[in-house]
């Protein structure tokens, strides 16, 4: 029979031992990769071997095909994250403040693309907008010329196949922000004499502000790390997914997909923790 | 006196303007919702439609190198549907598996981790709950470089592509579950019990397990779903022994046919598609909630 004293001290180290296993699982599966990730681009051979170099950096800065990808990485995840929030703010609106029977249906349908790999949308992508897609077909029926042909392949449609991927991120994200918002507050604006906009500006905005940011933020985030699309459409347009990808299956030359892959994990945990400091610095509770 | 004139505006304002608020729809917002429902059906339409319609019949350019033709006075046909199904079997299954597994590994770690994150005192506690969140924002092919460099060895084991879907797919779990435990009072439930004299198995078992089915049910599905499509990790971690069904997927947009593909593709959706649309039914507000990643 143990003594009360020593089973109430097991009990306090049952979470404590859970905790310890959670890190552990956690420095298994995330950290020590990570780890192994930043080692292997500072190492001239495959998985960490040979002498340590800053050559697989420097080779990364060198390149002209590589900065050109990174380049179009930066501004594509930019607009396809304002494009998000931007268009993505409707829906959650609606789905919130006005809704409409066979809602739920709607919904699902919103979060369909969620569980889509970027190949598919690439593939919906090509079918739609592709050389002989439907809406350059449909297009040619109905005007005698083949508008969009091959847009699937051109910025635009590259875009709109990243807007694809990021509406179910952006909608819910956007929706649970929305849905803690008190409408009464706009209703009391409204009636000390504010106008729409002025509604909108003073009391909407401010709320909102932070889920803008962090949404932003994550569909930036998602979006310069999603490389599907591109592997299927991408004919002269080059993101830097891709370059990690081609340099692992083509070249299969690990140190330089590592030391990209390290320049793609830095910008995304730097805007991802930018956009949480930015929303936590102007969330409506904190300031003023 | 601020306080006298709030309790005498209040009801006021609530009876006057209340109404023209839901009177007046914002056409604009319904417009551009609309937009985004046909830019995120009509391709699913098209691929559905091109998945069982004999292009050939109607006329349209299309390959007949499955089968030897005699049925191109058909409109309707589902030899592609057999040809994906005897071709890519072993993926379907695999991928069936991994989501299976994924499941069951989120409910043994997910479930504890939540309850550990809401419930316990620890230091780091937030910390840890960043990292679990983290891999969402994470390029997954970064990751997945990282993984190979770490493990070198075990590229291609069913176990390791595993450990990769539970890296993204214990953040829902854990966060659906952790926002149910925050949503009740579980620690004044939990006093009571113990003061009836149940153990800390007992008041998890029974007292905050029933509590969180609700949840738990959710976290299930939305994992199973996002284990199930996963290209990043999978395709990268597997070799083509352990290939899952999206890596199919990929191999069908690279070599076959447009109708191929549509019915590859129309496979993984009779799969994905009634699973999202039970998180929708039985979700409520924590579906709405927690998938916004």
């Amino acid at each position: 029979m143990l003594p009360t004293r020593a089973i109430a001290a097991f009990h306090r180290l049952v979470p404590l031992a859970g905790a310890g296993a959670l890190v552990g699982i956690f420095f298994i599966l995330l950290v020590w990769p990570l780890t192994c990730l930043v080692i292997g681009s500072l190492h001239e051979g495959n998985t960490g071997g040979g002498a340590f170099t800053w050559e697989n950096y420097a080779a990364f800065f060198r390149s002209h095909r590589a900065l050109t990808a990174l380049g179009n990485s930066l501004w594509v995840s930019l607009l396809v994250a304002v494009l998000s929030v931007a268009l993505c703010f409707a829906p959650a609106w609606v789905f919130v403040r006005h809704p409409f029977p066979g809602i739920r249906v709607v919904r699902a349908v919103f979060t369909l693309p969620m569980s889509f790999s970027g190949i598919l949308i690439g593939f919906l992508s090509v079918i739609m907008l592709g050389r002989i897609g439907v809406v350059p077909r449909f297009l040619e029926w109905l005007t005698g010329t083949p508008h969009f042909s091959g847009a699937a392949y051109q910025l635009g449609g590259i875009l709109l196949a990243y807007f694809y991927f990021e509406i179910p991120r952006a909608t819910l994200a956007l929706e649970a922000a929305l849905r803690k918002m008190d409408p009464r507050l706009e209703t009391a604006a409204r009636s000390l004499g504010a106008s729409r906009g002025q509604t909108f500006r003073w009391i909407v905005f401010p709320q909102v502000l932070p889920a803008l940011l962090t949404t932003f933020a994550l569909t930036f985030c998602v979006s310069l790390g999603s490389f599907g699309v591109v592997l299927i459409v991408s004919k002269r347009f080059s993101l830097l997914p891709l370059q990690v990808f081609e340099e692992v299956f083509a070249s299969n030359h690990y140190p330089a997909a590592a030391a990209m892959s390290v320049v793609l994990l830095a910008i995304a945990l730097f805007v991802s923790l930018g956009g949480r400091w930015l929303a936590a610095r102007f969330s409506p509770g904190l300031s003023h | 006196m601020d306080a006298t004139a709030n309790s005498i505006a209040l009801p006021e304002v609530t009876e006057v303007s209340v109404r023209p608020a839901r009177a007046r729809r914002p056409l604009l917002l319904y417009a551009v919702t609309a937009v985004i429902l046909a830019v995120i059906l009509t391709p699913v339409l098209v691929v559905v439609a091109g998945s069982f319609l004999n292009t050939a019949f109607l006329g349209l350019a299309s390959e007949q190198w499955i089968g030897d033709g005699s049925d191109a006075h058909e409109l309707i046909t589902f030899k592609w549907f057999t040809y994906v199904l005897a071709t890519y079997r072993p993926q379907l299954w695999m991928s069936a598996q991994l989501a299976f597994a994924s499941v069951v590994g989120c409910l043994a770690l997910g479930v504890p981790a939540a309850y550990l994150l809401v419930r316990g005192s620890f230091p780091g506690r937030r910390v840890l709950e960043e990292m679990i969140m983290l891999p969402l924002a994470l390029p997954g092919l970064a990751i997945s470089i990282a993984l190979i460099q770490a493990y070198i060895g075990f590229r291609g084991k069913w176990y390791f592509v595993l450990l990769g879907h539970l890296l993204y797919t214990l953040p829902f779990m854990v966060r659906i579950v952790a926002s149910a435990l925050r949503g009740f009072d579980v620690a004044a439930l939990e006093r009571a019990a113990e003061s009836l004299g149940a153990s800390r198995w007992q008041r998890f078992r029974y007292v905050v397990l029933p509590n969180l089915r609700h949840s738990v049910t959710l976290g299930s599905l939305l994992v199973f779903a996002v284990s199930f499509g996963e290209f990043n990790v999978s395709f990268l971690l597997c070799t083509p022994l352990t290939a899952t069904f999206p890596s199919a997927l990929y191999a069908t947009y690279t070599f076959n046919s447009f109708q191929v593909s549509s019915a590859a593709t129309v496979i993984f959706l009779a799969v994905i598609l009634p699973v999202l649309l039970l998180i929708q039914w039985i979700g409520g507000d924590e579906a709405r909630v927690e998938q916004g990643a």
